[in-house]
């Protein structure tokens, strides 16, 4: 990995950003909503409309409203939410925080579940536990998101009552139940994920065990959990890095149902909410927001994997 | 004596769905102290099966099925999995076929001899930094300290030989198994490797098995060989006895099957025309870059003319721009300079037309992987028969010519052996009816008596349709027996034309020279 492939992939990043703020900013453009009409209301009269449309500069031409809005986004100010009159930067900001927090906890615990049941299957490759785990991870995945929320929700929340049903604490503000209050989410989204990624460790980890190199650290006389943790798990588990950065990509926009479900305001809610009030500011900040975020993930993966396989050479 | 290994009347089966099959039936095998015996035979004889259960390392179908395995006093076959791993790497060491497979690639090399050292001698992490830094010094790396801190890729094939063979020897065992220690290697290096193995036994006076398919190199290392076919041993003694005076049919056939430079198989002169010539013909790969010198061409300004009838044997190690500058001639790769053939000049890949691409065929090393899984042999052949104008019919009569059965034309690729498949290859190469056809390391995969026979039906072709060959090969042995000239290449430059038999004249280039001194010299 060198530093013009490190700065090439930054600059990536940015020109992927910069396509999905002109498919941001068009697809607002095209939406049946006018922000004058949001703002004033059905009943306005049309010279009040007109002069809500000159203030905001929506009779400027389409570019230069959006090298405005652009040049504005990138010093970290997305506008006024027409719905609180709010700057809609710091709204969305706080919404990801908690989404990031909700992804980061899922990724953990999904981990913790994926990577043992993988490699527990590829060791019982072909026997009765290994078919086990591959039905019981595909039942997870295949049962719908809000199934799963709801069983789990009833079974530990109304049924044994050992966490709460819904809703959101900051961290800051008292770690623990935060941490209740999060658990239910982040099991049903670890769930749906452990499936795949355990598939993927199991299949990942039968072919490194089928490797020539594998059978020589055997033959070396080293003791199997020595050939399994320090040879086989490390190149095992190199192609879920990529796997776990599309997961990102999936727990930030994909959950909506599941924020939806446990009342956690995060960015997918936000931007639901903002979509129905025909909130362009709050559309336009959330979307892109979404955006740069996931180009990041992606990136820090691609650094990660460089740095744990060397025989990758980015150049 | 004292043996250090005792192989008695040793069988093992493999459990296969029609039934079972005997892959080792009855072997004997004893190796003294400081001794190393020669294990020969072709694919499929068993002596990787051997190996394995020397080191009770079997797959799970396999079945033993009576006889002893003994390290000194030591029952193998009742070892429990933590006797098993207290023999592995301690008292027995193994250097594998393949050393680019056989390290972990994503874990320095300096790691992967400190593990062995720490499991087996009880060495702290520094410690075994040290004896780790000695053991490679010991097979003579240049600069180990450094070569500890690479991975894998960043060292050459030879360097990671040698790296495996330290750490073989870095736990001082009784017994080194060699499984085909410089298959994967190039001549050169394979040279250098079995020079450092004579070193080697010599400081240490370790005793080892040494496996092989390849007798000339056997007969070098071994102070006794044993030759395993179908699982039998037929015949064992020093290898004086078994390469010069073979008892057994098959140790016979195997000798005679080993290409001696001194036995030409042809003895015609080539035409005066040229088929197919190279002129200043450059290969390169990868993307021309701004800021950034472009990469070294696999072969550079290569000069060289076919003529008609003739083989022109084309040598060197792995590497040094052969294949490239096939796929040069035969516009599968985009090239600089020209290329010749039938009066004509063609600059680039896409000025080579149908009359070309007919007349310069070109057969590959892997028929695995040239010839198409999913298509019966008679529609592999069928296509170039109706490309080029020819009728299907022809299939019975092409097969014929190639030595293989009419109804194999219904069989997939996977239902041959790895010689039918190639003959296979070469039915469709001559299906176009060619002037020249390139051979690509076309034996190099095959066992020796396989070989012969490949190479005995090349030159029954040749002599029914004059064709000429451009015989690409690593074993310069095998091309002294059939080539008119041969061509050395080098880092992608020609050093060396010259007749075949004026390949070892004092005037040849230092190269031809020390290719020709790492070529294995047969026995008898």
């Amino acid at each position: 990995m060198s530093a013009g492939w490190l700065i090439r992939r930054l600059l990536l990043v940015v020109y992927t950003v910069l396509v999905v703020s002109v498919l941001v900013f068009a697809i607002t453009q095209v939406l049946p909503a006018d922000a004058a009409v949001t703002l004033l209301g059905e009943n306005a009269t049309p010279e009040a409309l007109a002069a809500v449309r000159d203030r905001l500069g929506l009779n400027d031409p389409v570019w230069l409203q959006y090298w405005r809005w652009l040049t504005h986004a990138v010093a970290g100010d997305f506008g006024l939410s027409m719905r609180t009159g709010q700057p809609v930067a710091p709204m969305m900001l706080v919404a990801l925080s908690r989404s990031l927090l909700l992804a980061l906890l899922s990724i953990l615990l999904m981990l913790a579940i994926a990577v043992p049941l993988g490699l527990w299957a590829a060791l019982r490759q072909g026997r009765a536990a290994d078919l086990l785990t591959g039905l019981v991870s595909y039942i997870g995945v295949s049962v719908p998101e809000f199934v799963t929320a709801t069983v789990l929700l009833m079974l530990l929340a109304d049924w044994l009552q050992w966490l709460p049903a819904t809703g959101y604490v900051p961290p800051s503000e008292d770690l623990w139940d935060s941490l209740a209050h999060l658990a239910l989410p982040v099991i049903t989204v670890s769930v749906i994920m452990v499936a795949h990624v355990s598939r993927m460790v199991r299949s990942e980890t039968i072919d490194v065990l089928h490797s020539d190199y594998i059978r020589a650290a055997r033959l070396k006389g080293l003791p199997e959990r020595a050939v399994l943790l320090h040879h086989t798990l490390r190149n095992a588990l190199l192609p879920v890095i990529t796997i776990v950065a599309l997961d990102v990509g999936y727990l930030l926009g994909g959950i909506i149902v599941v924020e939806e479900i446990f009342a956690i305001p995060g960015i997918g809610r936000q931007l639901i909410v903002a979509i129905t009030a025909r909130d362009l500011p709050a559309i336009q900040a959330g979307a892109l927001i979404m955006a740069m975020t996931y180009a990041i993930v992606s990136t820090l993966a691609d650094i990660a994997y460089a740095l744990l396989d060397r025989r990758i050479r980015y150049d | 004596m004292s043996a250090v290994l005792s192989v008695e009347a040793y069988s093992l089966d493999y459990r296969l769905r029609q039934g079972t099959a005997r892959v080792l039936d009855g072997v004997n095998i004893t190796i003294g102290r400081g001794e190393v015996v020669g294990l020969v035979g072709e694919s499929g004889s068993g002596k990787s099966s051997l190996a394995w259960a020397i080191m009770r390392h079997l797959p799970r179908n396999a079945v033993e099925a009576g006889g002893a395995l003994r390290l000194g006093g030591l029952d193998l076959r009742g070892l429990d999995a933590a006797g098993v791993q207290a023999v592995r790497g301690r008292r027995i060491g193994m250097v594998f076929q393949d050393p680019s497979t056989a390290l972990n690639p994503t874990l320095r090399l300096g790691e992967q001899v400190m593990e062995v050292l720490i499991r087996h001698r009880g060495l702290t992490r520094p410690e075994a930094r040290d004896a780790a830094e000695a053991a490679l010094t010991e097979v003579e790396l240049r600069d180990p300290a450094a070569l500890m801190r690479r991975y894998p890729h960043e060292a050459s094939g030879g360097e990671k030989q040698r790296v495996v063979i330290a750490t073989a020897f870095a736990t001082q065992p009784e017994l080194i198994l060699f499984d085909e220690p410089t298959t994967a290697l190039d001549v050169i290096t394979g040279a250098r490797i079995l020079e450092l193995f004579a070193r080697l036994r010599e400081h240490t006076g370790v005793a080892a098995l040494y496996i092989s398919h390849d007798l000339g190199l056997v007969s070098r290392v071994a102070d006794r060989v044993s030759v395993l076919r179908r699982g039998r041993i037929v015949e064992e003694g020093t290898p004086a006895q078994v390469f010069r005076a073979p008892a057994h049919d098959y140790t016979r056939g195997l000798v005679a099957a080993v290409p001696r430079p001194e036995r030409r198989l042809v003895a015609d002169a080539p035409g005066s025309a040229t088929v197919l010539a190279a002129d200043a013909l450059s290969v390169r790969y990868g993307r021309r870059r701004l800021f950034r010198p472009p990469p070294p061409p696999a072969t550079e300004a290569v000069t060289l003319a076919v003529r008609e009838g003739e083989i022109l044997g084309v040598v060197g190690e792995s590497g040094s721009g052969k294949s490239s500058l096939a796929r040069g001639l035969t516009g599968l790769a985009s090239f600089g300079g020209a290329v010749q053939a039938a009066g004509r000049r063609l600059d680039r890949p896409g000025a080579m037309d149908r009359a070309y691409r007919r007349a310069v065929q070109i057969v590959f090393q892997h028929p695995d992987s040239s010839l198409n899984p999913r298509m019966r042999i008679g529609e592999i052949l069928s296509r170039p028969l109706r490309l080029h104008g020819g009728a299907t019919t022809e299939i019975p009569a092409l097969l014929e010519q190639v030595r293989l059965p009419p109804d194999y034309a219904r069989k997939y690729p996977h239902q041959l052996s790895g010689g039918e498949k190639q003959r296979v290859a070469i039915a469709r190469a001559f299906a176009a009816r060619p002037s020249i056809v390139i051979c690509d390391e076309i034996t190099a995969s095959l066992d020796v008596s396989v070989q012969a026979q490949v190479i005995e039906l090349l030159l029954a072709l040749r002599r029914q349709h004059g064709t000429a060959y451009l015989f690409i090969t690593h074993d310069l042995n095998l091309i002294r027996q059939i080539a008119h000239r041969i061509a050395v290449m080098q880092r992608g430059r020609l050093v060396d034309l010259r007749e075949a038999a004026a390949i070892d004249a004092p005037d040849a280039h230092p190269y031809t020279r020390a290719l020709i001194a790492a070529s294995p010299t047969p026995v008898g």
